[in-house]
């Protein structure tokens, strides 16, 4: 094989690698329209759904030359126009709730464990909304910031407390999972008390949050279930990745002078990423809906909330719209985050088969 | 410094779950001298990996010891560095950190831990993929890593447990030259299991036999070295041969069928 010939097979290798990811945009862009076809299908006018499924960009919105007339019975905005009019401040919402500040009230403006966390998180002036059907208004009422009625905010909100969240019990989860294979007792003590509450459907458990924490500090609330949840998945994740790495490799590692230390740096930790970086997608998927579903249960900030308000205003003519914009968003970032992830998991498993298959 | 390597009245019994004990080694006294080429023969089941796994530190006996020098084996080390029958490299390290993995165990200073995964590339002749993934690499490549690997941390004695076994005739016949190169140029001590006879009289200054647990002969492979097709079908090759296989309980007429 003459040099020619090898720069042939690579230049063909590299094509065939360009080939891949050009086909592979082309499918996740045929993915996009197909599910914008099949929405626009369930929201025209002949669809048995029509009343309650807007159209994607409807009669109003920066497409409403195109499909101005199309949409026939349902008269409210598209659900992304909705959302997009909403995100930064929304009049709607400023119209229809009345948002108080807890953090504002002068019994907690000496409280310094809200300030600090307030501070920390940066949400001091996002706090927490309520919504008022009429009755006399919660206590204080503080005018908030414009952008406190948008959605941007309040998802904004959610995403940082579930990252958080889902930070913080992947920290736990690897820390005792991998220390109980240094420290056996550490599994001794933790396997049971996790095998109990892994079996409890979280979703179930849930609520308890809400109660133990209360929706006054929802930051723990959310991040609190989050944590808790991801940590037991990445206790059993962790765990299950040591016991998978082959005797062998081990007892290798000792024969060649491997300390505990060499052998959690060098053995463990590396060959355990990527059944632990399977398992953080696995929690991480999970950790969205949890979320979501905390602050639904009644947490009085973030996206879950929006959709509770939703809910209970549904007669309205925007809330369609609201709810699908909403729910679409979650769909569409927890996708967004797991292609972002998958491309670093390929990234940090590139050593492995599928790393090759990849390229990398 | 090279040390003698002794098993002094070793036993090893294991208790499987039926409640039967077995004796994997039983009585087992034999010194090694630095220097030497020991291969350990048997049948499957008699004891040879599970005295490489003592002297490794990997497996504690039931009674006895061994001894490096003057020091009792009580667990694993890099005096004692192993290479295994199954690919234990690590496949998420490249080449080079996998030869460097036991001299960052040993905390060797940054240049000479360079130093010496350079000149044990070298050795095993992989220093052109140095950076490449074990993937890439073919099981014999693989082997050489392990190799490497083994020698590069300094080691006394090298522990090869049947590291060939899956391997195929010429990549096989290609390592033991590359061994033996390197057994010669470091005069480390190596113990090497193997059940293939013909392994044994390429590579072993002597053979410890092993049937049942209980070492049954010790014979000595004074053939001169290197060990071509000739030499293994000399008369002195042929009745190191015919004792082994009456040693394993196999006959000449029944070598020759199989």
């Amino acid at each position: 094989m003459t040099s020619k010939d090898v720069l042939d097979v690579r230049a063909k290798a590299q094509r065939e690698k360009r080939r891949r990811r050009i086909a592979s945009i082309i499918y996740i862009a045929i993915g996009i329209a197909l599910f914008f076809v099949a929405w626009i299908l369930l929201a025209h006018e002949k669809s048995p759904w029509n009343y309650d499924i807007p159209p994607p960009f409807g009669a109003v919105g920066p497409f409403q030359d195109i499909f101005q007339g199309v949409w026939g019975i349902f008269q409210g905005e598209g659900a992304i126009a909705h959302f997009w009019r909403n995100l930064g401040t929304s009049q709607d919402m400023k119209i229809k709730f009345v948002h108080a500040c807890p953090d504002l009230h002068p019994a907690n403006v000496n409280n310094p464990f809200r300030q600090v966390i307030s501070s920390l998180m940066g949400w001091k002036y996002t706090a927490e909304t309520a919504i008022v059907t009429g009755g006399p208004a919660p206590v204080p009422f503080v005018q908030l910031p414009d952008y406190c009625y948008g959605y941007g905010i309040h998802l904004l909100v959610t995403i940082v407390r579930i990252l958080i969240g889902a930070a913080l019990g992947t920290i736990a989860g690897l820390a005792i999972g991998l220390s109980s294979l240094v420290f056996p007792k550490v599994a001794q003590v933790f396997t049971p008390i996790a095998s109990f509450f892994g079996t409890a459907p979280i979703f179930i458990a849930a609520p308890f949050f809400v109660i133990w924490f209360g929706v006054e500090v929802p930051i723990m609330t959310t991040i609190g279930l989050v944590t808790f949840y991801t940590t037991l998945l990445m206790y059993f994740f962790s765990r299950r990745a040591a016991e998978n790495i082959p005797v062998g490799i081990v007892e290798s590692a000792l024969t060649l002078g491997g300390t505990p230390r060499s052998i959690f740096r060098w053995v463990y930790l590396p060959g355990t990423v990527p059944e632990i970086a399977g398992g953080f997608r696995i929690a991480l998927a999970g950790a969205w809906g949890l979320g979501v579903l905390v602050e639904v249960l009644g947490i009085q900030v973030g996206g879950g909330h929006l959709i509770d308000i939703w809910r209970f205003l549904i007669g309205q003519l925007q809330a369609p719209s609201a709810l699908v914009a909403l729910i679409t968003f979650y769909a569409a970032l927890a996708v967004v985050v797991d292609a972002i992830l998958l491309v670093i998991i390929r990234y940090l498993t590139r050593w492995s088969e599928a790393g090759r298959r990849l390229g990398l | 410094m090279s040390r003698v390597v002794s098993f002094e009245g070793l036993w090893c019994v294991f208790e499987h779950r039926s409640g039967q004990l077995v004796n994997a080694l039983h009585d087992v006294n034999f010194e090694v001298q630095p220097g030497e080429f020991v291969c350990v023969v048997g049948r499957s089941g008699h004891g040879k990996t599970t005295l490489l796994r003592v002297l490794a530190g990997l497996q504690p006996p039931t009674a006895g010891q061994t001894r490096l020098g003057d020091s009792v084996v009580e667990g694993p080390g890099a005096d004692r560095a192993m290479v295994f029958q199954q690919d234990t490299v690590f496949p998420w390290l490249h080449v080079r950190e996998n030869v460097e993995f036991g001299l960052r165990a040993l905390k060797v200073d940054d240049a000479e831990r360079e130093r010496t995964t350079a000149h044990w590339l070298d050795a095993v002749g992989l220093t052109d993929f140095a950076d490449s993934w074990p993937r890439e690499l073919s099981g014999g490549m693989r082997k050489r890593v392990a190799l490497a690997s083994a020698m590069a941390v300094g080691s006394d004695v090298i522990l090869m447990d049947e590291p060939f076994g899956s391997l195929d005739y010429f990549t096989r016949r290609n390592l033991h030259d590359v061994l033996l190169d390197l057994w010669e140029a470091t005069q480390k001590t190596i113990f090497f299991v193997t059940h293939d006879i013909e392994e044994a009289l390429i590579l072993a200054d002597r053979v410890i036999l092993l049937a049942e647990g209980k070492l049954v002969d010790d014979i000595p492979v004074n053939l001169p070295r290197p060990r071509d097709e000739d030499i293994r079908a000399s008369s002195a090759a042929v009745d190191i041969t015919k004792t082994i296989l009456a040693h394993l309980g196999i006959t000449e007429e029944e070598a020759t069928q199989v």
